[in-house]
Formats: C-alpha cells, sequence, structure tokens
C-alpha cells in the first residue's frame, strides 16, 4: 500500500465518522420534513463537550471516567482492522478478525460498566440489554468472518472481505454477509429497528440510556468512539458490496486506481449512510421482545453464506 | 541430587510435613512447616520437571514396592511436566492464601492443622496421579485428591448446608471412580497389567473394545473436569467450600481429570474420526450450558463453578479439533488444537483462581456472596474490585488478558480451513462462532457479577463492609493478576514450556508438526501490547477528575425517592436471556400478584433458577418407581410407543452382540 493511501486511510478515520452521522441524521430530518442539523454537527458537539466540565454521579468510582476512553481506544483499535477506504486495512495480520470482534467486545463492556458505575436502574436496563443482544449478533459475526476466510482463502480480515471474482455464489456470498453484517450493525450500533437512538423513554432505550450519567469529555468520547464504530460497521458492508473494493482483486483491477476506487468506496459509505437513515425513518422500533428472534437472522443469514461457501468448495 | 530422586523426594517431605503440621500445636509453627515443606516439594518438583519442558528425555523412576502391586513406574513426560509446574506453585499461592483467608477462625482457636496438612496430601496427589505409570497408584493418588477435597471442602462442617454439599462431592465423585475402575478392569483383563504400557499397547491396536473403554473413561474423566452434564456436584462444592478450596478444586485439582483424558489420549494412539467429533461436541454443549448458567446465579462462587464448566468445555473443544487432525494427519490442527486447549487449562486455572480469591475477599469482608445484598463494594475494597474486574476480563477472553491468547489459539485452529473434509471445515467455523457465542455470554454473566457486587450502591444496609483483606490473602491475588496479564501480553512464555506436550501428539507425522510458536500469536501479541498500554494510559489520565467536576446523585428520571434497593438486580439483568434459553434454564416462581384496581394486602414475587440436570436427577431418584409405572401403563396404552421402545431395544441387543465380541 502507498503512503498516499496511509494518508487517505487516516484522513477518512478522522472526517468520515462525522460525515456518516452527519448524513444519517440528515436524512431522516428531510424525511420527516424538517431541514437537519449540519452535516459537521458531530464535530461540533464533541468540540463543545470537551470545554465542559464532567458532573460525577455520587456513587462513581473511576470507571465513570476510564470506561469511555477505553469505548474510544477499542473504536480506533477495530478501526485500524477495517477496509476503511476498501483497499486493505492500516494494520493486518492473520486471525484478526478475532481481535476485531474482541476489540468490540471490550469497549462493549467497558460501555456497560460505565453505565452499571452510576447505580442507576435505567442504566442497568440498557446494560442488560446491549450485553444480551450481543449475544446474539457474535456468533453471526464469527460465521461471516469464518464464511469469507474459507472462501478467500485468507485470515486477514480486509483481504477476506474484498472480492476475489464476481460469479454468482460469489454474490450470493457477499449479499448474505452484508445483510448478517447491517443486522450486526444495527445492534451493536443500536440503530433501528433493535434501538431508537432518538427515543426519550428511559424505558426502551438501550445506548442512549446507558450514557445518561456521563457528561463533559466522557460524552464526548463516548459519541467520537460511537462514530467511528459505525462508520468502521458501514465502511465493513461497502466492501462486501464493491466490486472494486480491493483494486487487485475488482474485475476492472487496473482500470480503477488506488484513489479512485477509494473514492468509490467512500462514495458508497455515505450512500450506506444516507439507506440508514432513509430506513430509520420509515418503521418504528420493534418490541424488545422480539429483537433476539431478529437478531438471530443475522446468524441465519450468515449460515446460509457459510453454507454456499461449502457448496462452492465441495 | 538427580532430577528423578528430586521427584521422589518430594512425596516423603510432603508427607512427613503433613503429619508434622497434623501433630504440633501452634499456629505459627503449623503454617510454617506448610509452607516450608511445600515450598521444598514444589522447588524439587521444578527442578525435575524443568529439564523435561525444555525439550529434554523424560524422566523415568522405578520404585520396587511390595505385593502385590509389585514394581512402581514413574515417568513424567512432558504432559506431567507441564500439569505439575504449574499445580504445585499454585497450591503453595493457594495455602498462602488459606493463611489469611483462615485466620479469624484459628485466631479464634480453631486448630487449621488439618487443613494445612491436606493441602499437603493434595499436592501429593498431584505428584502421584501426573507421573505415575501404574493403574493402582493412579486411582491411589485420584483417591487421595477426592477425598483431601472433600475433607478441604467441609472445613465449615458444623453447617448442615456445607456438609450436603461435601457428601454430595463424595457421592458423585465415587460415581466417577466406579466408571474409571471399570475401564481399568476391563484393561486388565486385556492385559493382564497393571501398567500404562501395557493399556497403550492393547489401545494402539485397535481393539474391538476399544469405543467401550473411551466412553468409560470420558465419563470418568468428565465426571472429574465437571463437564456437562456430570457437573451437579459442582456448584453447590464450591459455594460451600473456603475460597480458596474452590479456587484450588476448580482451577487446579480437577484439572486432573483433563490430564487423565490427554495420558489415554496419547497412550490409545490415533484416534478415530468419531472420538474428535465426540470430544469437540461434548465440549461445546459443556461450554453452551455451564455458560448460561453463570448469567442467572446469585451466588458468586456458584456462579465461577459454573463458568469452570464452561471453560473446561472449551479446552475439550479444543483438544476435540486437535484429536480430529490427528485423524486426518493434519499436522497444523493437531498443534493449534492440542496447544490452544492446554494453554486454556494454564490459564484458566490462574483466572479462575484470581477471581475465587477475589470472591473470598469479598465473602471475608462481608460474610455474603449474594449478589443481590452486595453493592458499591469497589470505593470500600478497591484492590479486590480491580483484582476480580482483571479476573473476570480474562474469564471472557477480552484482550490484553490471557484468556484471549488462548482462544485466539484455538479459533485459529478452527477457522484456519483445509484440514479435513469441505463439510468439517464448515463445522469447525461453527463451532467457532458457537465459541464466541460463549465468550458473549461470558461477557454478560461478568459485567453483570462486577457490576452488581462492586459498582452502584450497597444494596443492603444489614451487610456491614470490614476492611480490606490482609496481605496474606491480597498477596496471592496480585501474582496471579500479574501473571494473567504476562501471559496475555506474551502468550510465548507459556507456548514455549507447552510445545513438547504438543510434541507429543501424533507421533507418525513427526517433522511435519509446526513445533514453534505460531507466527500469528507473535503478529498478535503486539496489538494486545498496544491495546494495554493505551489501556494503563487511560486508567493513568482518568482516574482522577478533572479540576472543576461535580458530583451529585444519580439522575433518577424522574423517580427521585428511590432507595438503593431500586438498583437494577441480577435477577432482571440475566432475565432476558434467561427466558430466550428458557428451556435450558428453568426458573422456579413464586408469585402472589397484587389484583384489581384497589389491590389489598401485600404482593410478592420470587424467581429462582435451579439446576436443571440435578433437579431431574433428584426427580427420577425420589420418583423411579412412579415414572416407570407411568411409562410402562403408557406404553399399553400406546402401541406406538411399545413399538418403538422394542426396536431401541433390539437394536441395542443386536449392537452389543456384534460390536461387544472380544
Amino acid at each position: 500500500m502507498t503512503a498516499l493511501l496511509v494518508v487517505v486511510q487516516l484522513a477518512a478515520l478522522v472526517v468520515m465518522p462525522v460525515v456518516v452521522v452527519g448524513v444519517i441524521n440528515r436524512v431522516k430530518a428531510r424525511w420527516a420534513g424538517r431541514r437537519g442539523a449540519p452535516i459537521l454537527q458531530l464535530a461540533w458537539d464533541v468540540r463543545r463537550l470537551l470545554a465542559k466540565r464532567s458532573v460525577y454521579s455520587d456513587v462513581s468510582t473511576p470507571i465513570i471516567r476510564i470506561a469511555p476512553l477505553v469505548v474510544l481506544i477499542t473504536a480506533l483499535g477495530s478501526a485500524l482492522i477495517a477496509p476503511l477506504t476498501g483497499a486493505g486495512a492500516l494494520v493486518g495480520f492473520d486471525l484478526d478478525f478475532v481481535w476485531f470482534a474482541y476489540v468490540w467486545g471490550l469497549g462493549r463492556v467497558a460501555l456497560m460498566l460505565g453505565a452499571l458505575d452510576t447505580g442507576s436502574s435505567f442504566e442497568g436496563m440498557g446494560a442488560a440489554r446491549e450485553a444480551t443482544f450481543a449475544v446474539f449478533v457474535e456468533p453471526a459475526l464469527f460465521l461471516v468472518a469464518g464464511a469469507l476466510c474459507l472462501d478467500g482463502g485468507t485470515l486477514r480480515f480486509a483481504e477476506a472481505l474484498a472480492w476475489h471474482g464476481v460469479d454468482g455464489g460469489a454474490i450470493v456470498v457477499r449479499v448474505a454477509c452484508a445483510a448478517a453484517m447491517v443486522v450486526v450493525l444495527q445492534a451493536e450500533l443500536a440503530r433501528m429497528p433493535v434501538d431508537d437512538p432518538t427515543t426519550h423513554l428511559e424505558l426502551t432505550m438501550v445506548h442512549e440510556v446507558m450514557i445518561l450519567d456521563h457528561g463533559g469529555r466522557e460524552l464526548a468520547a463516548l459519541h467520537a468512539g460511537a462514530a467511528i464504530k459505525l462508520y468502521v460497521a458501514i465502511a465493513v458492508i461497502a466492501t462486501l458490496i464493491n466490486p472494486w473494493a480491493g483494486p487487485w482483486t475488482g474485475p476492472w483491477a487496473g482500470a480503477a486506481t488506488p484513489l479512485v476506487a477509494a473514492a468509490i468506496h467512500l462514495g458508497l459509505c455515505v450512500a450506506i449512510a444516507a439507506a440508514i437513515g432513509l430506513f430509520e425513518a420509515l418503521p418504528a422500533r420493534v418490541r424488545l421482545r422480539v429483537v433476539p428472534t431478529y437478531l438471530l437472522s443475522a446468524t441465519v443469514a450468515a449460515a446460509v453464506a457459510l453454507l454456499v461457501v461449502l457448496w462452492r468448495t465441495a | 541430587m538427580t532430577a528423578d530422586h528430586a521427584l521422589l523426594a518430594s512425596v516423603p517431605i510432603l508427607v512427613i510435613g503433613a503429619v508434622l503440621i497434623a501433630i504440633v500445636r501452634g499456629r505459627r509453627a503449623q503454617v510454617a512447616l506448610a509452607l516450608g515443606t511445600q515450598g521444598a516439594a514444589t522447588a524439587l518438583v521444578l527442578a525435575a520437571v524443568a529439564p523435561v519442558l525444555a525439550g529434554g528425555a523424560p524422566l523415568d523412576v522405578v520404585w520396587p514396592w511390595p505385593a502385590p502391586i509389585g514394581a512402581i513406574a514413574f515417568r513424567v513426560d512432558a504432559l506431567g511436566a507441564f500439569f505439575l509446574a504449574w499445580s504445585l506453585p499454585l497450591t503453595w499461592l493457594g495455602t498462602v492464601y488459606a493463611v489469611g483467608y483462615l485466620q479469624p477462625s484459628l485466631a479464634a482457636g480453631r486448630n487449621g492443622g488439618s487443613h494445612l496438612a491436606l493441602l499437603n496430601f493434595t499436592c501429593v496427589a498431584f505428584v502421584l496421579v501426573y507421573s505415575v505409570q501404574n493403574a493402582l497408584v493412579f486411582l491411589l493418588g485420584w483417591e487421595l485428591a477426592a477425598v483431601s477435597a472433600w475433607l478441604l471442602v467441609i472445613w465449615d462442617y458444623k453447617n448442615q448446608k456445607i456438609r450436603f454439599a461435601g457428601f454430595n462431592y463424595l457421592v458423585s465423585t465415587h460415581v466417577g471412580l466406579f466408571v474409571l475402575v471399570a475401564a481399568f478392569m476391563l484393561l486388565h483383563s486385556r492385559t493382564g497389567s497393571m501398567d500404562f504400557a501395557a493399556f497403550g499397547a492393547y489401545l494402539a491396536g485397535a481393539p474391538p473394545d476399544r469405543a467401550t473403554i473411551f466412553v468409560l473413561l470420558g465419563v470418568a474423566f468428565a465426571l472429574k473436569a465437571a463437564f456437562f452434564p456430570f457437573h451437579t456436584w459442582l456448584p453447590r462444592a464450591h459455594s460451600a467450600a473456603p475460597a480458596h478450596v474452590s479456587a484450588l478444586m476448580s482451577g487446579v485439582i480437577h484439572k486432573a481429570g483433563l490430564f487423565a483424558f490427554l495420558r489415554f489420549t496419547l497412550l490409545g494412539g490415533r484416534p478415530d474420526e468419531w472420538m474428535g467429533w465426540c470430544v469437540l461436541g461434548f465440549g461445546l454443549v459443556s461450554a453452551f450450558f455451564g455458560v448460561l448458567y453463570t448469567t442467572v446465579q446469585r451466588d458468586l462462587k456458584r456462579l465461577l463453578g459454573y463458568s469452570s464448566t464452561e471453560n473446561v468445555g472449551i479446552a475439550a473443544a479444543a483438544f476435540g479439533a486437535g484429536m480430529l487432525g490427528w485423524t486426518w494427519g493434519d499436522a497444523r490442527l493437531v498443534v493449534l488444537g492440542f496447544a490452544g486447549g492446554l494453554l486454556h487449562v494454564l490459564n484458566h486455572a490462574l483466572f479462575k483462581c484470581l477471581s475465587f480469591y477475589a470472591a473470598g475477599s469479598i465473602y471475608r469482608a462481608t460474610h455474603t456472596i449474594d449478589l443481590e445484598r452486595l453493592g458499591g463494594l469497589a470505593r470500600r475494597l478497591p484492590w479486590t474490585a480491580a483484582l476480580f474486574l482483571v479476573g473476570g476480563l480474562a474469564m471472557c477472553g477480552l484482550p490484553p488478558f490471557n484468556g484471549f491468547a488462548s482462544e485466539l489459539v484455538i479459533y485459529a485452529g478452527l477457522i484456519g480451513g483445509g484440514a479435513g473434509p469441505a463439510e468439517a471445515d464448515v463445522a469447525l467455523i461453527a463451532a467457532a462462532a458457537m465459541l464466541a457465542f460463549v465468550g458473549a455470554v461470558s461477557a454478560l454473566a461478568t459485567v453483570r457479577a462486577f457490576g452488581l457486587a462492586f459498582l452502584g450502591a450497597p444494596r443492603d444496609a444489614s451487610v456491614h463492609v470490614r476492611g480490606e483483606a490482609p496481605a496474606t490473602m491480597r498477596g496471592p491475588m496480585i501474582a496471579h493478576a500479574v501473571a494473567v496479564v504476562a501471559l496475555g501480553l506474551v502468550p510465548g512464555l507459556a507456548l514455549g514450556a507447552l510445545l513438547p506436550v504438543v510434541g507429543l501428539f501424533a507421533p507418525e507425522l513427526g517433522d511435519a508438526r509446526p513445533l514453534a510458536v505460531p507466527g500469528f500469536l507473535d503478529a498478535m501479541a503486539w496489538p494486545s501490547r498496544a491495546l494495554a498500554v493505551a489501556l494503563a494510559l487511560a486508567v493513568v489520565v482518568a482516574w482522577r477528575p478533572r479540576a472543576g467536576s461535580a458530583t451529585s446523585p444519580t439522575w433518577g428520571c424522574g423517580y427521585t425517592v428511590g432507595s438503593p434497593r431500586m438498583q437494577y438486580t441480577g435477577t432482571s439483568f440475566s432475565d432476558a436471556l434467561a427466558r430466550f434459553f428458557g428451556a435450558a434454564l428453568p426458573a422456579q416462581r413464586r408469585e402472589r400478584l397484587p389484583k384489581g384496581p384497589f389491590p389489598a394486602g401485600d404482593g410478592h414475587v420470587a424467581s429462582h433458577h435451579v439446576d436443571a440436570v440435578e433437579r431431574k436427577m433428584f426427580e427420577v431418584l425420589g420418583q423411579g418407581e412412579q415414572i416407570i409405572q407411568d411409562t410402562s401403563s403408557r406404553i399399553s396404552e400406546q402401541p406406538r410407543f411399545a413399538f418403538a421402545a422394542g426396536a431401541i431395544a433390539i437394536v441395542v441387543i443386536v449392537a452389543v452382540a456384534v460390536g461387544g465380541g472380544p
């Protein structure tokens, strides 16, 4: 990978999280007939929060201050492995997807501990839901990674996600994997229909209720971490549905220079963000009881992908 | 002194030490004797096994013994050396912890001599079980460990519940012993010898009763290591025993079951394919049910006990993968499966002892380990909180701790692909997804336990918190925590010592086995180290609040008159999951709900999760006659039933007649 591409990836890591959150919110607002916040609103929010002083719950321990930083660190760590601009990742090593999944897990545990540190029953409720939902998406993530690794003959996440040829089987595998990853994204990032980020009823929140008692720079770190994770998840999905991802494997390899391929990929990320915004404006959140069943669809989709891979190799 | 003398000398030192401890009066003398003799024995054993672990030749000793046993052969190969190398030091640390943990009872005049002597005998049992090559002496060591563990569990014998838990354990472990004796008798009848070497020569010839022996041994060892569904004794015993005994039983003593399984796997030579699948499936089932039960426990030590069932399941799944690799002649899978499983056994010993010690520290301070009554302990017991968190994070396999390193090796084996037929690759990936599920559930259980006990506000005003654990308890905990972090950051440390062990498996593959620390582990160690540095920085940066920050009560979302009792409960925390898996986690609910628009009288709800296997077992035992009667009456009512039963009986008889021949 050229140095220029590294710079592009780092720049994308800084800019794109803000953009995807902005695009989702803007599309949702437009759909609802409102003008919507500026695309870069998240950046201003973070800057404003960093300047604010924090108020801590009087039963809290240093965990409430450490946990948001851990969320941010783990989000950045997962971003290093993900194909941020489609063409490989900043860091790649064998079995890095295990690291990817477990680093997300660590971030989730930190988020939940930070929530429980306040002793609030509402935040406990949110943490319980977050932990329960994670249980149902984790197998899907491994099935997706396993299927793609088996299909691509590689053990590196970014390489496995890239296309290794375009044929009917490959399209089915990648569409199924992308469908699974969309559900994983909805659960991990607490988006509709698993969770409604704009709800105002604590009883029904998942992610938002866990950060009720955080403020100041802790809240800034949590927002930043969530936005980075969102971008990482979107970038993974974009790689799955983009045959140009990875200039060395695409059907028109050589036709698109790495930079053009990266530009296509980033455009696709914005498009996916817009699609999420559109989708979120339409249905209501499903009932909490139904969520585990809904999340199991990710495992089913990933299992389908795995079986198609088996059929392709057998 | 040569290495074989050193090994044998450790046994009399420990036995004489135990006798002296039981004789002398005076707490200090007893403690000094226990720590001294165990320390000396540990040093001797380590000196004896170190060359073997470094790749040297196995240690062979023959001890002449009167009839009927005859000469006893001891042989410490890399497998035994590996288990000895950490079992004795961890028991020594446990003894140090015991001195602090039992201090209140000892100060009140209780004579702790027998307890310390039993810990010595546990060490003797390790030396015997991990080195002896004779089935009778093996059984002796096996029994010594079981009976010592039983007596250690009932330290607080005046409590009827604890006596019941102790007897429950004693009965269960002896049921396992019967099965083990049956297997040994079968082997003896075939070979006319009690030597493992003769057993091995017989088994390696793939005799027709190899399957029977495999199943008998498997059941006996599964009972020892508390696999589902043979785990029923474990939660009771672990919750009743003193913390160090729970820790040693779960982390160290019952690893003998896994050791014995590996020993007989080695003796049996190249396994059949079904054996590998069987062990893999059995391990996954154990991990699945074990981890589900961790999510609903109120008693912290019961929770940790079920987590042992989960972790031995993970290790067994890895061993199963390694056995499959052996069958298929895939050197990579052999190495990754067995190395991952063995590393996980060691890692589990480290983090599980740490967690049990932390639970014991809670018990010392509060006299309860009921999670629903605790809360807010992090500010009262900061050391315990931090150490429990390290153990807990390692328990859910999160980086940068040691649990992650071993799970990673296991994942590498399962996901690598290219091992057997394509269907097998897919099945192994599904197994990896199952392990991921187990990891996520384990994270839920850990967050729940830590959050309930250490975070928030105290839930029960009647629980008084005394001070932090004394140095004798904190020292062993810190030592374990350091090991947990060190093996997470430098997994090559333990893996280097493990590779000679792995070299014993699938010898026919020879040099094809990549017996070097796998490259991905090095590659992965760097991100883990970077993460550890980042986390350490985060802790340093965020430890103290920034100047100008304020504190205020937690926002109650409008409910301003809440009491600490209104914090989220553990039952609610796992409710959604428990309902989803209700078939596996039966809940007993007793409730009287208020009725009508103006309810009169109090209502109440109590829900309680029991062990499904144990309940079923007692049900069958208690109503066995009734059940048989019901079934037999149903047979006459429903001819289909009778037909199915008859068909099954015929199949079984034919199978026995065909397969059970000499």
